[in-house]
């Protein structure tokens, strides 16, 4: 079975190694044992409401529970911008026109702006290679928004994701090389790798403060502004259907996008509803498709468990499950848990809501 | 003989033709419509009678004569103000140290900041020459007539005198820093534009131009090069200028990032030297060349000539160039040394 759960300090090991395999661009997990070992430790202390929950990060491993492995790792930071400063280029237009000579001219520029501290940001997406397929990215991605919807108060109302930019195999970034670089004698590898080790608002201060004029970049770099790399196009299009969008800011290295949504309007926020647990002895067939499957979590902020249960468990009121998945979930019979489609168009879309019924 | 003299409203003619022949740069201060010059030339001829208004502070065009042709070879201008009641538009090329402690890492970046620090300042302008006289003693005598003109008028005039010198143009036309920069907010060449500025208020740039700082190190190689370098056929007006004193600065044309000169008007050598002496005559046209300049607002003349200086302050002046000056014996003129 594969459960989402809050990490663990034992699962350093296995985050090694999947960031080592995951190589260049993961800018927010690099391959480094000390880093690594200290988010877990400020997740532990977040899970266990050591610290504020606005200053937590928030990271789930994708744990298969037969090899008692992490396989896959997502995350929330409840703030951004709180110690350090955080940055973005706003993508904005400067009209400059004269009436006496007819022109009106649109020029693209990029301001600099902090318009995303103390804004909840989803981070850190990683599965393992073997897990791929199956519906797994989904379960990895789509776990935060459960979590959110049942803290909401914990977050602020709008959630943003960074979205990685464009760069090629040799770590490239065709923006970084027309702007970055002018101000800042270094690889964007090696920028990517020092943010990725918090110094990020370091590099930001010796970045250009005033705005800059797109057209003035060549066109290589102008085309890139907002532009996904390709590696991170279905991570785009996935979060898009969840109700995110481009919300005019850029990152400053790569000029990757930042998207955005309101809590409230994020479909798994808005599609998941909460059901009162039965036990069921009937044997329930778990290996079934993505489609026909649902996400199901308790309700624990500590020891927060989410799997995938089949569609037809769920009733009207209740959700009848097998004691493994109840067990897996850390919950007993009658305790209240939240559901809500795995895939676009899921089986939960087909639920009778009381509210709906016919009344006679 | 050659003479400096304010434009008269019967030189349009012959001024359009210089100003014709002149690369594309000149227009922003000496028009190439008829109709704009003729105003300019009145607004001349007013500015010397001192009938010039308040919103409109006195500009001065002045013309280069061969006396014995009636040919004009030349013109040059002063605006009293710069910007005329408007704003003067330059970059500063300022710059500013990105550094951070953290990353043991510090950087020099140059920056042009839109400035008007140079409006109302006394802008020296207009300057044309026919080709063949370049460099040539007549171009010292145009340019310079200018100083001695602001010597004898010197309250129309402020304490820093500035002038624009053009800047990198291709043997083709393109002037990479307009290609880099302004184009892109213009929407046009750089002729145009620079014709739009002679022609219309300067408030399109306002509208046009882009309101931010403009990093350096984003502009393209050959603009980066460009940079406060003088056109090469201004390299000998830029080396008079010089020696008259003016320096460059931090300030930078907005079109073609030509060199802003710079000057304290009392320092400046001709200004500084020249004397006012008592007009005599001699037959022998002999002596040191020098400019010698007589009379009042459109009455100034000032011409070049061989003189000899007496020991009492006399100065013996040929006198075909009484009659060019419109002086005679007993007068007071002011020489200074070509």
């Amino acid at each position: 079975m594969l459960v989402i759960r809050p990490v663990q300090e034992a699962d350093l090991e296995d985050l090694f190694a999947m960031a080592q395999s995951a190589g260049k661009g993961l800018t927010s997990l690099p391959a480094d044992r000390d880093l690594l070992r200290r988010k877990i430790e400020q997740a532990r202390e977040t899970f266990e409401q050591r610290c504020a929950p606005e200053a937590g990060l928030y990271l789930f491993a994708l744990e298969d529970t037969e090899k008692k492995k992490a396989v896959g790792i997502s995350g929330i930071q409840g703030r951004v911008g709180l110690d350090e400063v955080f940055y973005n280029y706003r993508l904005s237009v400067t009209v400059n026109a004269s009436k006496e000579l007819g022109v009106h001219v649109r020029t693209p520029t990029l301001h600099l702006s902090n318009d995303m501290t103390d804004t909840s940001e989803i981070c850190s997406l990683l599965l393992s290679d073997d897990y791929r397929g199956g519906g797994n990215g989904l379960l990895l991605s789509r776990c935060r928004f459960m979590y959110l919807g049942e803290f909401r108060k914990y977050f602020s109302e709008k959630i943003f994701a960074e979205m990685r930019g464009v760069s090629d195999e040799d770590g490239y970034s065709p923006l970084w090389d027309a702007l970055g670089r002018k101000f800042f004698d270094m690889e964007f590898s090696q920028a990517d790798l020092l943010s990725g080790l918090g110094n990020k608002s370091f590099i930001a201060e010796l970045m250009p403060k005033y705005p800059i004029y797109l057209p003035m970049l060549p066109e290589s770099a102008r085309s890139v502004v907002s532009q996904v790399h390709e590696n991170t196009a279905p991570a785009l299009t996935m979060l898009q259907a969840e109700g995110f969008n481009f919300n005019g800011l850029v990152d400053i290295f790569d000029g990757g996008p930042v998207i955005e949504a309101f809590v409230h309007n994020i479909r798994t926020v808005r599609e998941s509803v909460n059901r009162h647990t039965m036990i069921t002895q009937k044997p329930v067939n778990l290996d079934i498709p993505a489609s026909e499957r649902v996400m199901i979590s308790n309700c624990s902020f500590r020891d927060f468990r989410l799997t995938t249960i089949p569609a037809d468990c769920v009733g009207l009121d209740t959700v009848s499950l097998p004691a493994a998945v109840a067990e897996a979930l850390q919950i007993d019979a009658g305790d209240s848990v939240r559901l809500a489609p795995l895939k676009d168009k899921g089986p939960l879309s087909m639920y009778k809501k009381r509210e709906a019924e016919p009344r006679f | 003989m050659w003479l400096v003299r304010p434009a008269q409203s019967d030189d349009l003619d012959q001024i359009l033709n210089i100003a014709g022949a002149q690369g594309a740069r000149l227009s922003s201060t000496l028009p190439r419509q008829k109709e704009a010059l003729a105003q300019k030339i009145e607004h001349s001829l007013a500015s010397c009678a001192g009938r010039s208004s308040g919103d409109e502070p006195p500009r001065f065009l002045f013309v280069l004569e061969d006396t014995d042709t009636g040919v004009l070879a030349g013109t040059a201008g002063i605006d009293a103000r710069a910007g005329n009641g408007q704003p003067f538009y330059n970059y500063r090329q300022d710059a500013l140290i990105h550094a951070s402690h953290k990353l043991g890492i510090s950087r020099h970046v140059d920056v042009l900041y839109p400035s008007h620090f140079l409006t109302d300042h006394t802008l020296l302008c207009s300057y044309a020459i026919k080709p063949e006289l370049r460099g040539s003693d007549a171009s010292e005598l145009l340019s310079r007539a200018r100083m001695l003109f602001i010597a004898e008028h010197r309250k129309w005039f402020t304490h820093r005198i500035v002038v624009e010198i053009q800047g990198v143009q291709t043997s083709n036309g393109e002037v990479p820093f307009w290609d880099s920069l302004g184009r892109h907010f213009f929407n046009m060449d750089f002729e145009t534009a620079d014709q739009y500025s002679g022609m219309l208020s300067k408030t399109f740039i306002a509208e046009l131009m882009p309101p931010n700082p403009v990093y350096v190190t984003l502009l393209s190689q050959a603009a980066q090069d460009a940079l406060g370098q003088p056109h090469s056929l201004t390299i000998s007006n830029f080396k008079l200028l010089q020696r008259e004193g003016f320096q460059t600065g931090c300030y930078l044309d907005i079109f073609d990032a030509g060199p802003v000169l710079e000057a304290r008007t009392d320092s400046l050598r001709t200004i500084a030297t020249s004397h006012r002496k008592t007009l005599h005559g001699t037959h022998e046209v002999s002596g040191d060349l020098c400019l010698v300049a007589a009379g009042e607002g459109a009455g100034f003349r000032c011409t070049l000539t061989g003189i000899a200086e007496s020991v009492e302050g006399q100065l013996k002046v040929p006198v075909k160039a009484w009659k060019v000056l419109g002086k005679s014996a007993g007068d007071s003129v002011r020489a200074a040394s070509l």
